[in-house]
């Protein structure tokens, strides 16, 4: 009986014509996101590029490496294209010191503001807005639709087992609907092979991931309005009642998550701290200036000893005062970012009553995309600032820039001073996390979904075995 | 439980037995009532909205449970043992909406594998369709185009297909034209010749008299009148009708 139902099902949504107009719109709009998330990424890519050879051309005319300004930028990525997250708000851009401070500045949005106007029309988008509004399309008068319609007293005339019936109409929606999807999502990732976007087997299995993903998020919201249309009375209602339901879980549960957190755990803002790192360092010059102006330099008839022990001296001092700067600032970067993870771990867990919140954090999570993009970028930054110190370092006899005043004996033999060669800077990697690890990191999410999705077929189920057939 | 009663002048299949309904609201909806349909036989359930028509054949379909008494098909109690009651019923409704977006072929043929007649093929439902009137131009049409006729005729062939002993109608032919409605009686008259037992709801107090082999009057969930056609051939039923419906009816007691 259930395979009877089941097939009935398949067949029966597959034949309408709301099924034909809808595939037709959902498989467009996948494939239009596909495309334009490649031409994103390739329009990223030559900006990359051409930030990298401008690092290169603007370090390639000086001849002391203590004068070098050097920047390391973020790679993009081609998932992030197609899952756009954050990828477009944090700075791409760090000023690599050998010493002190990073910062990541100039976020594509704030080079293109117009892009953040109306955002993309990525994947995420696509499910969370589009496929959700057709899987409650196709779901919300699953049962109470047919108890209008009148045939479900026809179907229950006949042997027909209840759970066989709702079983059979739950997996066979799902099967129906979500399967066909599958096309376009193959056809847009051959977009990206034939568009010649870089993929390797990782990407292609995290991208996977983020279909099954927005596929299992889409069963929820079609399990939802089954559910609901197993509650409910007449379809009109359901269809309403699932339709508010999606607006306050899209639109309104996660943005409210955010501004409950944001009063509840207060963070301080970059410029506050910034304000309190300058005063610290100020206090520090002014301390120091002191220290330097009782310095006497030993006399010598050699003043390469003085520039030495001035060097020598200045060089502690600068040391002393980066020391404390980094603590100071150490700290206060540490409670910040301590505040922020409670105000992040606070609007999550708020945010996550809803599957839109779960699907959204789980896809970013598996593109790379998230929150945790800017602190990872952040973190191999600071990692290559080792390494650059080194480098620097072993270029300019152990003095480094920006840890105080340097005086330099310039020998004027009349040669040209041999410009520095900006290809010997050791070269920054960013490392995406791996298929493993994202998965682990999204894995909480999907969990919920599934949760969900096993809570809304329950409930439908349950709520069918009491339902009413008159 | 099985307990088909046998009786000179046929087998009953279809049995109410001091079947009553009381609604969550209070409302007493079926009142005791009492009545049998035999093999090849025709009850006209005749009443008023409300008077408690298709609270009996909801019960019968078992998709209310019983206050008390029973419903019973063929020897089964449908609230005993609802599935194996369900498979010697077929039933037809007022208003037949099958599947819209399927073919009449591909209704019947669902509706068929439902009844457990999973044997039967194309050939077997395009038979059945001719039967119940509808030519071959229309077995692959879509149900979304057929009149109420037409689906009143694919309801009727899903009540064949299934080969039940017993059919429910629940006002069948309300809302057809003459001569659909003519068609349809013409069919119930073939189906009870077969040996069937139906039991039709209706207001159709013309119809019922022309097909009916025993007519039963309802009011306020009671069964107030049962008599055979033979019997009120002579009589002005719909005066009948009026009488017991405005009167103070008494119940007619278990036979």
């Amino acid at each position: 009986m259930y395979k009877t139902i089941l097939i009935k099902e398949i067949r029966d949504i597959i034949g309408s014509r709301k099924f034909l107009v809808s595939f037709l719109i959902c498989s467009l709009l996948i494939i239009i996101s596909f495309y334009t998330g490649a031409k994103w990424y390739e329009n990223n890519r030559s900006r990359y590029e051409a930030a990298l050879s401008e690092n290169i051309r603007q370090m390639s005319g000086v001849t002391d490496w203590i004068m070098v300004k050097h920047h390391v930028y973020l790679p993009p990525d081609p998932l992030a294209a197609l899952v756009a997250g954050v990828d477009n708000d944090i700075g791409r851009d760090i000023e690599m010191f050998a010493v002190g401070e990073l910062t990541a500045r100039d976020s594509r949005f704030s080079d293109d503001p117009i892009f953040s106007v109306f955002h993309f029309l990525d994947i995420e988008f696509v499910f969370s807005i589009v496929l959700a509004l057709f899987a409650i399309l196709f779901g919300y008068n699953m049962v109470n639709g047919e108890k209008e319609a009148g045939t479900l007293r026809l179907v229950f005339a006949n042997a027909v087992p209840r759970h066989h019936f709702i079983l059979g109409k739950m997996t066979g929606a799902l099967l129906a609907v979500t399967i066909p999807l599958l096309i376009p999502f193959c056809i847009g990732s051959l977009l990206l092979i034939i568009m010649g976007i870089p993929m390797d087997t990782d990407d292609w299995i995290k991208l996977g991931l983020i279909i099954v993903s927005g596929l299992l998020y889409f069963g929820v919201m079609l399990l939802l309005s089954v559910f609901l249309s197993t509650v409910t009375l007449r379809s009109s209602n359901a269809f309403l009642l699932t339709l508010i339901i999606w607006i306050f879980s899209t639109l309104i549960i996660p943005r409210a998550a955010v501004l409950i957190a944001g009063r509840l755990v207060q963070v301080p803002t970059v410029d506050e701290l910034d304000a309190q790192k300058f005063g610290y360092r100020s206090q520090l010059w002014t301390e120091d200036m002191q220290k330097m102006n009782a310095f006497k330099v030993p006399e010598s008839k050699n003043p390469q000893e003085m520039i030495d022990a001035f060097h020598k001296y200045m060089g502690e001092l600068g040391r002393q005062r980066n020391e404390k700067m980094d603590l100071f600032n150490q700290r206060l970067n540490e409670e910040r970012r301590n505040r922020q993870n409670n105000q992040e771990a606070l609007a999550f867990s708020l945010a996550r009553i809803v599957p839109s919140a779960n699907f959204s954090l789980a896809v970013m999570r598996l593109a790379g995309s998230s929150l945790e993009l800017k602190q990872a970028f952040l973190s191999t930054a600071q990692s290559y600032q080792q390494s650059y110190a080194q480098f620097l370092g072993s270029k300019t006899d152990g003095i480094l820039p920006g840890s105080g005043m340097v005086f330099r004996m310039i020998n004027d033999d009349g040669q040209e001073p041999v410009p520095i060669n900006p290809h010997e800077i050791p070269a920054f990697v960013y490392k995406n996390k791996s298929s493993g690890q994202v998965l682990q990191l999204a894995g909480m999410d999907i969990l919920m979904l599934i949760g969900f999705g096993l809570l809304f077929f329950c409930g439908a189920w349950g709520a069918f075995l009491r339902y009413d057939l008159r | 439980m099985t307990n088909t009663v046998s009786e000179s002048d046929g087998r009953i299949l279809l049995e109410a037995r001091n079947l009553s309904k009381r609604y969550e609201d209070g409302v007493l909806a079926l009142d005791n009532l009492n009545l049998r349909v035999k093999e090849k036989q025709i009850f006209a359930m005749l009443g008023a909205n409300g008077a408690g028509k298709t609270t009996t054949i909801n019960l019968f379909l078992n998709f209310i449970e019983p206050t008390s008494g029973e419903a019973i098909v063929d020897g089964i109690i449908t609230h005993i043992d609802p599935l194996k009651a369900k498979t010697r019923l077929a039933y037809v409704s007022e208003n037949v909406m099958l599947y819209p977006n399927f073919t009449a072929l591909q209704n019947l043929d669902f509706f068929a594998r439902l009844a457990g007649r999973s044997d039967i093929d194309e050939a077997g439902c395009v038979d059945i369709l001719i039967r119940v009137g509808l030519d071959g131009s229309a077995h692959r049409k879509r149900l979304k185009d057929f009149s109420k006729g037409m689906r009143q005729k694919c309801g009727i062939a899903i009540a064949i297909i299934k080969n039940a002993p017993a059919i429910l109608l629940d006002e069948p032919t309300s809302g057809l034209d003459p001569q659909a409605g003519r068609e349809f009686i013409d069919l119930l008259a073939s189906l009870r010749d077969e040996g069937k037992a139906i039991l039709m709801s209706t207001h159709d107090i013309f119809r019922a008299r022309e097909i009916a082999d025993e007519i039963g009057i309802m009011s306020a969930g009671k069964l107030v009148m049962q008599e055979r056609r033979t019997e009120i051939q002579g009589e002005d039923l719909e005066q009948l009708y009026m009488t017991y419906m405005s009167g103070v009816p008494e119940p007619l007691q278990p036979a």
